[in-house]
């Protein structure tokens, strides 16, 4: 059975204040509850005003994305009870949202986007000695409180867990380049699904934080209702929880208890007019989006298309280290080269992120270069690049400090003279025409040489020697 | 001005006018309102002083911030003098719809000084030192105590005034004015809190005016409405013959005056009170004893504790308006209620928009009765509160300015003038009622 899956995907905004006040959005070390004031306290009497940068972002989040954004749109109020809501509603956008009707391409997938809009972030609440259920009593930390988010709706386009993961993976992609998302803040971006299999009731997996965690609860929610089906049993229309550490969703709610959030519109805050020339600024001010980017690798510098598509899908730092490095060492298809074949590789092997590594484009290209000049061998690059995205020290050093630069050919010649006038007895075999002499021969140069240098080029060598003598 | 608080005190006792008194005069003088003591409804912020808004569940906040209001008079030399009885959240025509102290009418202490800004119009007619009010209106709650208590009340156009610091009870409503004895207090005190505030996106952009100069320009030219509608059935005969009084005192100094028709007055206070309670209800959500206000022994679930706070801390009118709100904006019920008042709601506008089309000002009763006595407002049921304020909702949904001035007494007791004007046009209000004062 297919499955019909539809995405529903908040993002934290990196903006420096919050949504409704002048309160800082950093609360990295901060003391729960420092970043607050009266307006994201909620406080009797204050009021909000809306940060300009978090609409800005908001709409080249839309425009990205291909939505329409809206001539005038407004916030609404959500109201419902619980303890992370200082007024116990939440200031969101509910008829008239910032931006309708885009897309987003998964190679050549349509993925319809709905809806894009803004809200506040509720508090953080810290459940003291064990879960929601079993702890003794609940904190709660309003730094979070009025942080800007978006919420990005798809259509019912997805049609498994692994395409969902992509389209996550490909969406926080252009957050990122839109300067809008910063991939590395824990909990930034958390996903509501909705799924059914063709047919079916749907069901809501709420509040999944994470790419791998999405596709997870999408099998796990996917083979319940096959099982169910199986078994004659319908799928009843519910909202359920995601529990990541047990990867199981269970009933939050069904249907009939669904909240009403008596809607109204926010009273505090004047509609926003959108002119033209207020868009087309924003526009000019975006950024290259990754598919450009991938076509830019790929016309100007001749780099495979599916080498390109690596580096640009893996994250904006890796295509940052790949810009670097090629204006440092000017040769793209060689860089491209090495770093999804070899740098990726050692860096998955280490089990490291680029951002954690200790690698840099101008100790990477050293390596680079090192091969170029012929000081070390490509096979000998390929050893030493695990042991340089371990440590992070300069090839060059490494190689100096270790003696391994390739044997000159002065170096190399007398080897080649000392093993021959050693192994008379091999070199008359060779001339008998037992050609595993040869390679005998190529084993004590390599072993005089400490093997610095090309096997195919050593051998070479030998053989002109023993041709010459 | 130490003696001021003194004599406040003894108002107080007397009237029932403050909820909170200052302990000291902390003000510095050397401004338009130096040497004046501005009292502030209870549901205005004043930092540091205890602000209720009237009710139970706010009982211990005080506010770390001054509403922009009062800063504004502080910076002009006021003395901040205390905060005013009011009805819970401005929950009441009358000043009875509060767990505290009821003002009495200081014509006849049996009677109402009306609501919701009780204490203000009260403290206004009796003080017998240099006092400015600083009041508030949602529907009719600085009209209708200030003709109750035959003092000047001054609501100006939604957003002329920062709410910046007001405990909301219904945001596209709420408006911050003035009580003096005379126009020209009224004037001065607007002048004062009046423009821009960075705090308050709703507030006008407009630069602020000095209204002290649109006194003694008279009435010649001006152009006054009459509408229909506002000396219908339940507007007692002696009140209308007092109104008409006055309008024709305007235009024997030079006004003109036609009678004209607002058609949806009917609509207008059905339209009013499903707006202001739905923005009423999500206002009060925040009222649940966790960072301000009421605290009780943390016990069970949170919403157990959220119902336990919010059972003992609203009286029944706001326990009445947090369910009717809640009501009207639920999925089933938002389009014929919430939305339709909203539409309801344009309408009103443009019956204002098209009345003054054609005249300056609009001329009728602020209330359809004299002040009532306690009892009588005992034995009334809610829908009978609601319909006294039939006159002023319809202003005070539109946002445009009014003014309520004294002008005759029936049974011995004072009857207010209402006077409307466009947006904006504060100044043609003031030039009307101060002709009229002067020429008295
Ligand atoms: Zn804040």
């Amino acid at each position: 059975m297919k499955a019909v899956i539809g995405l529903e995907v908040h993002v934290q905004l990196e903006t420096e204040s919050k949504l409704f006040c002048g309160c800082s959005t950093d609360s990295e070390g901060a003391e729960p509850n420092g970043n607050t004031c009266p307006i994201c306290l909620g406080f009797p009497g204050a009021k909000p005003k809306v940060n300009r940068r978090a609409v800005e972002h908001a709409v080249k989040i839309a425009r990205a994305l291909d939505c329409e954004v809206q001539p005038r749109f407004y916030f609404s109020r959500k109201s419902y009870f619980y303890p992370d809501m200082p007024k116990n509603f939440q200031i969101t956008q509910y008829e008239m949202p910032l931006a309708l009707g885009g897309h987003l391409l998964l190679d050549d997938r349509r993925i319809g986007i709905t809806r894009v809009h803004m809200e506040e972030d509720p508090a953080r609440l810290v459940h003291v000695g064990g879960s929601i259920s079993s702890s003794l009593y609940t904190l709660i930390d309003h730094n979070r409180s009025g942080v800007p988010l978006v919420e990005i709706v798809t259509e019912p386009d997805l049609t498994s867990s692994r395409e969902a993961r992509l389209f996550l993976r490909k969406l926080s992609l252009i957050l990122e380049h839109l300067g809008a998302y910063d991939p590395g803040r824990e909990g930034g971006l958390r996903v509501d699904a909705n799924v059914s299999l063709e047919g079916g009731q749907r069901v809501e997996v709420k509040n999944i934080t994470g790419f791998r965690a999405v596709e997870d609860a999408l099998n796990y929610e996917i083979i319940r209702q096959e099982s169910m089906a199986d078994m004659g049993i319908s799928v009843m229309r519910e909202t359920r929880h995601y529990d990541a550490e047990s990867n199981t969703t269970s009933t939050l709610r069904l249907k009939e208890q669904e909240e009403d959030y008596g809607y109204i519109t926010e009273p505090d805050l004047v509609r926003i007019d959108v002119d033209e020339a207020w868009i087309a600024r924003l526009e000019s001010e975006m950024p290259e989006l990754p598919d450009a980017r991938i076509q830019r690798y790929v016309e100007e510098s001749g780099v495979p298309r599916f080498q390109a598509g690596i580096m640009v899908n893996t994250g904006l730092d890796l295509s940052r280290f790949f810009e670097e490095s090629i204006r440092l060492f000017p040769r793209p298809g060689v860089v491209a080269n090495w770093i999804v074949t070899f740098l990726l590789k050692s860096l998955n092997y280490e089990g490291l992120s680029l951002r954690e590594s200790k690698v840099n484009p101008e100790t990477f290209v050293e390596l680079l270069a090192l091969i170029e000049e012929g000081t070390i061998t490509e096979r000998l690059a390929r050893e030493l690049i695990k042991e340089y995205v371990g440590t992070g020290e300069s090839p060059r050093a490494l190689v100096e400090r270790r003696g391994l630069a390739s044997a000159g050919r002065d170096e190399l010649g007398e080897a080649i003279g000392e093993v021959l006038s050693d192994n008379r007895k091999a070199v008359a075999d060779y001339r008998a025409g037992q050609t595993r002499a040869l390679d005998y021969l190529l084993g004590q140069v390599l072993r005089r040489i400490r093997a610095r240098g090309d096997p195919v080029e050593v051998k070479r060598l030998i053989r002109e020697a023993l041709d010459s003598e | 001005m130490t003696g001021v608080i003194d004599r406040a005190r003894e108002l107080d006792e007397e009237y029932g006018i403050f909820n909170a008194l200052a302990e000291s005069d902390d003000s510095m003088g050397g401004g338009r309102l130096e040497g004046v003591a501005v009292s502030v409804k209870d549901n205005v912020c004043v930092m540091g002083m205890e602000t209720r808004a009237g009710s139970r569940v706010l009982e211990g906040y005080r506010p770390p911030f001054d509403a922009t209001v009062v800063k504004k008079c502080r910076g002009e030399g006021a003395l901040i003098l205390g905060k005013t009885t009011q009805d819970e959240f401005g929950f009441g025509t009358f000043n009875v719809n509060t767990p505290f102290k009821v003002p009495v009418n200081p014509h006849d202490r049996e009677r109402s000084a009306g609501g919701s800004s009780g204490g203000a119009a009260c403290l206004t007619s009796v003080a017998d030192f240099p006092h400015l009010a600083l009041a508030e209106s949602t529907g009719g709650s600085i009209s209708c105590p200030a003709s109750f208590c035959g003092v000047v009340g001054l609501t100006p156009t939604y957003g002329r005034t920062s709410r910046w610091g007001l405990v909301d009870y219904a945001n596209s409503l709420d408006k911050i004015g003035v009580m003096g004895k005379t126009v020209a207090d009224a004037a001065l005190l607007l002048s004062v809190i009046s423009g821009p505030d960075e705090y308050d996106s709703t507030v006008s952009q407009a630069p602020p005016e000095d209204f002290t100069g649109y006194l003694g320009n008279g009435v010649e030219g001006l152009r006054v409405g009459v509408p229909r509608e506002y000396f219908g059935e339940g507007v007692d005969p002696g009140v209308s013959e007092a109104v008409w009084g006055a309008v024709k005192g305007l235009e024997a100094l030079g006004a003109t005056v036609k009678e004209l028709s607002l058609p949806h007055t009917g609509v207008s206070l059905a339209s009013y009170y499903i707006i202001a309670m739905a923005e009423a209800s999500t206002n009060l959500a925040k009222f649940s004893g966790l960072r301000y206000g009421l605290h009780l022994p943390l016990e069970g679930a949170f919403d157990e504790y959220f119902s336990r706070v919010r059972a003992r801390g609203f009286s029944e009118e706001a326990k009445r308006r947090i369910i009717l709100g809640t009501f009207t904006r639920m999925a089933g019920y938002r389009d014929a209620y919430y939305m339709k008042a909203l539409r309801v709601r344009t309408r009103v506008i443009e019956d204002f928009k098209r009345a003054f089309a054609e005249v300056d000002i609009l001329a009728a009763p602020t209330m359809p009765v004299v002040a009532p006595r306690f009892d009588e407002i005992s034995a009334m049921e809610p829908i009978q509160h609601y319909m006294m304020d039939v006159l002023t909702v319809a202003p005070n949904l539109a946002g445009i300015p009014m003014i309520s001035t004294p002008c005759g007494r029936v049974d011995g007791m004072p009857v207010g003038l209402h006077l409307m004007a466009d947006h904006m046009e504060e100044g043609k209000l003031i030039r009307a009622t101060h002709a009229l004062e002067v020429s008295a």
